[in-house]
């Protein structure tokens, strides 16, 4: 019998404690989401301390009606909605978003439980190669389905030719009944927001600038400081690269780094230069940059660079400066390390990453993976400024990305995408996901004083947190008009680029002349356009 | 007399009712799978029809002519020749030599086999990824070796070594299937041909080409049908590595009709470069097939 009582009294005993185990471990795990949703903000707090703008950290805000999200500091616009909006009216809907793999999209999928929670709106990110989005998009849009519900809208391959398929944000961003952009439109970068939300004119927006990678040069501040006065003393100018550099400097500086590496003087590298000159995308990309200072470009339609246009019109390759410059760059790749025609911006990156070179025209997002030394042996060891100029200015690839609204999407599907798109592209969250990687496109962000110190202090802890500082004031550099290039914004533009980089490729193989090179992508690129 | 004539066929009849039935959901998923997708390829190469668009348009012989009249067409077609081509005779030489070493290693055969069939195992994507590392210039161990031997080449970043290397990397994927199936083959020759011959003087050379070959043409026809079917269309190794460069050296067929179908979404000409490419294919299983015809008779 006592054995018996025993033996009950025992079980209930385990059955409170696992009762208790559970509500507390149910308890934990809120609080650790919620946790979790603050650790930009408690990280932000920090950063405020040390940035010494003083804000009450972040979380002030969280729980309240406006701001579900959390996450807010000051400084920053906040996500705003209509009085008594109730964020959870689209509880039960689930969207799916399709994303290239890119650092945005890891930081939000890493962050997706603050939406989620916030909203009890369920979100499955896909992350994939663009080709794949690219095709996913398209069969979405040719059947009239919403298997995406958002879209990583690429300004080339899909919103050129597909805009009709997304949802006008104007439309949802005027709707009294929903929350507008926080900070409004005029918060982005202009020029990113117009070639990424706009096609054809700017009476319909259809995407949200997500990222914003830029080509500017990195390049081994080691190697330029160390073997410094050496070259002063054989050329005699200064060869730190900056602003004043220009291409044929840069050629020069190459081939006496190539020459030194060969001699054993300089050990630290074994080329100059490295180039992204597979027959691939990137090889249209690394030329572009090329084409766009000596003052050529490919199209003559105006606006074809930002707005973007059906017809690009004629092609400009035969004029002089087009051929001067595929003439340069054919001279340039002559001295480069032989591995440039079998690497895409992942294998230069990977080259320079292993110290084969000392210059590379690279995306500045690669700054995060120089300087982790879990991938890199050049951590610490790298600086980065705007590309040198040509005889007629300066080019820096843009090759940033919007996101939309699929619009076969049902009415609450659009609504509750809306509210993705708010929270994904806010500023609150856009610093939230800035240790993923990640560029912010909004101006309110980059006014931050944890930012202005990141970018302009590399001696800062705040430089050392943030694994793109490295690069970030040469990309705002290269954003600015005078040194921005975009390429044409036109719905046959993967044909063009694929002329493009195969023809160049020819080029690079000494198959044809710069000359006959340029002659047959404008032959080809006009006769696939109609011009 | 009659009736016992009429019987068999009317049963006959009544089973050729039931076979009907018993075939029709395996005949309706074939139809789903393969014949309605055959005839969708046609009607889509007869139309205007891209991604992009609202509705496909009747385009009459359009994506035919612009297909017919491109060059890049016709080159991936010379390259898809020397590629299969180069690769067949290849995997042909070697799986039949590595079936005919095993053949002749009675002991640890089984062993030897596995360790030989491990490529066909692998993923062809993954075959790239591997081949693209190894070939790497900044890290690949087979492109060390080629320095430390004094050749500064970039294999995969120079036309002409380009298809080389992945016709090498097809023949390494797929000898192994056709060494199989020859030692299979071989497995099945009788002694007394054998032995016969040894009674005639014959030396292991005139054995090999005389008599076992001989014996097992069948089976290296079955090889070359199979291999070739499958090589016409294969281009994984070549989207990992070489994306159809340098300077279009490893444009295929096959990676053409992907960049036409994906990249540039135009559907309608994509299906008149497949039906191209399925009649080669048809031509060449017929061709094997009747020289299978023609062994057995």
């Amino acid at each position: 019998m006592t054995r018996s009582w025993f033996t009950k009294l025992s079980v209930l005993v385990m059955a409170c404690v696992l009762v208790l185990s559970a509500c507390s471990s149910g308890g934990s795990s809120k609080s650790g989401n919620a946790d979790g949703a603050n650790v930009s903000g408690n990280n932000a707090g920090g950063s405020d301390q040390s940035g010494g703008s003083g804000n009450s950290g972040g979380g002030s805000s969280s729980g309240s009606t406006d701001d579900p999200f959390g996450g807010w500091i000051e400084g920053l616009p906040k996500i705003e909605a209509p009085e008594g909006f109730d964020w959870r009216q689209f509880e039960g809907i689930t969207l799916n978003v399709i994303t290239e793999n890119t650092p945005p999209s890891s930081g939000l999928a890493a962050h997706i439980d603050v939406f989620e929670q916030a909203t009890g709106i369920k979100v499955n990110i896909e992350q994939v190669n663009l080709d794949i989005v690219v095709e996913k998009a398209g069969l979405d849009f040719n059947a009239r389905n919403a298997n995406y519900h958002i879209i990583y809208a690429d300004p080339y391959q899909i919103l050129a030719k597909q805009a009709q398929h997304f949802v006008d944000l104007n439309e949802l961003n005027n709707d009294p009944t929903l929350p507008s952009i926080p900070g409004g439109l005029e918060d982005f970068i202009q020029s990113q927001l117009i070639v990424g939300g706009y096609m054809g004119n700017t009476d319909h927006l259809y995407a949200l600038p997500y990222d914003n990678p830029t080509m500017i040069l990195a390049y081994r501040k080691d190697v330029f400081e160390k073997y410094k006065d050496l070259f002063m003393q054989e050329k005699g100018y200064d060869w730190t690269p900056g602003p004043e550099m220009t291409w044929d400097q840069y050629y020069e500086i190459a081939e006496w780094i190539n020459r030194k590496a060969k001699e054993g003087v300089i050990t630290e590298v074994k080329y100059g230069t490295g180039h992204q000159a597979k027959q691939h995308d990137s090889l249209m990309n690394d030329f572009s940059n090329v084409l766009a200072s000596f003052g050529g470009d490919y199209f003559e339609a105006p606006n074809i660079g930002d707005i973007g246009a059906e017809n690009p019109g004629k092609s400009k390759l035969t004029e002089p400066e087009a051929i001067e410059a595929a003439e340069f760059y054919a001279k340039l790749l002559s001295i480069a390390a032989p591995g440039s025609t079998t690497w895409d911006w992942t294998g230069l990156a990977e080259a320079f990453a292993a110290g084969e070179i000392a210059l590379a025209p690279e995306w500045h997002e690669f700054a995060g993976m120089f300087e982790d030394p879990s991938k890199s042996r050049v951590a610490g060891k790298v600086s980065w400024t705007i590309l040198p100029k040509g005889p007629k200015g300066r080019g820096n690839m843009y090759g940033g990305t919007s996101i939309g609204i699929n619009k076969y999407a049902s009415e609450d599907e659009i609504r509750a995408a809306w509210l993705f798109l708010i929270w994904a592209t806010a500023p609150q969250t856009q610093y939230m996901i800035l240790d993923a990687g990640f560029t912010p496109t909004r101006y309110s962000v980059y006014q931050l004083p944890y930012i202005q110190t990141a970018i302009n202090d590399p001696n800062s802890q705040e430089f050392k947190e943030w694994p793109l500082a490295a690069s970030l004031a040469a990309a705002q550099e290269a954003w600015k008009e005078e040194n921005v290039y975009m390429r044409p914004k036109t719905p046959l533009w993967p044909q063009i680029d694929t002329i493009i980089y195969t023809e160049l490729s020819k080029m690079l193989a000494g198959r044809q002349s710069p000359a006959d090179t340029m002659k047959e992508i404008a032959k080809q690129s006009d006769r696939l356009t109609g011009n | 007399m009659e009736q016992a004539a009429i019987r068999p066929l009317k049963r006959r009849a009544k089973w050729n009712r039931t076979e009907f039935w018993m075939l029709l959901p395996s005949v309706i998923v074939l139809a789903a799978i393969t014949i309605f997708p055959f005839f969708f390829m046609i009607y889509a190469s007869f139309m205007d029809y891209r991604l992009d668009m609202d509705h496909p348009r009747f385009a009459g012989l359009e994506n035919w002519q612009n297909t017919l009249t491109d060059e890049t067409f016709w080159q991936s077609w010379g390259r898809t020749v020397v590629y299969a081509g180069g690769g067949l005779i290849l995997q042909l030489l070697l799986g039949t030599g590595i079936a005919l070493l095993l053949y002749h290693i009675p002991k640890f055969r089984n062993l030897f086999s596995t360790l030989v069939m491990l490529p066909v195992f692998v993923a062809p994507i993954v075959t790239g990824l591997l081949w693209r590392f190894l070939l790497d210039p900044t890290y690949g161990f087979y492109h060390w070796i080629v320095r430390q031997l004094g050749f500064d080449v970039q294999i995969l970043g120079d036309p002409n070594f380009a298809m080389l290397a992945v016709i090498f990397m097809d023949v390494w994927e797929w000898t192994p299937l056709v060494t199989l199936i020859v030692l299979a083959g071989l497995q099945t020759v009788p002694e007394e041909p054998l032995e016969a011959a040894d009674v005639d003087g014959a030396n292991a050379w005139q054995k090999i080409f005389l008599v076992m070959l001989p014996m097992i043409r069948r089976m290296i026809v079955v090889a070359l049908l199979i291999r070739s079917m499958d090589i016409l269309r294969y281009v994984d190794t070549i989207v990992i590595t070489t994306e159809g460069g340098p300077a279009d050296a490893t444009k295929t067929i096959g990676y053409y009709l992907m960049q036409v179908a994906f990249r540039f979404q135009d559907i309608g000409s994509a299906a008149a470069v497949g039906l191209t490419m399925l009649v080669v294919s048809t031509l060449m299983g017929r061709f094997f097939i009747k020289v299978l015809k023609a062994e057995e008779a």
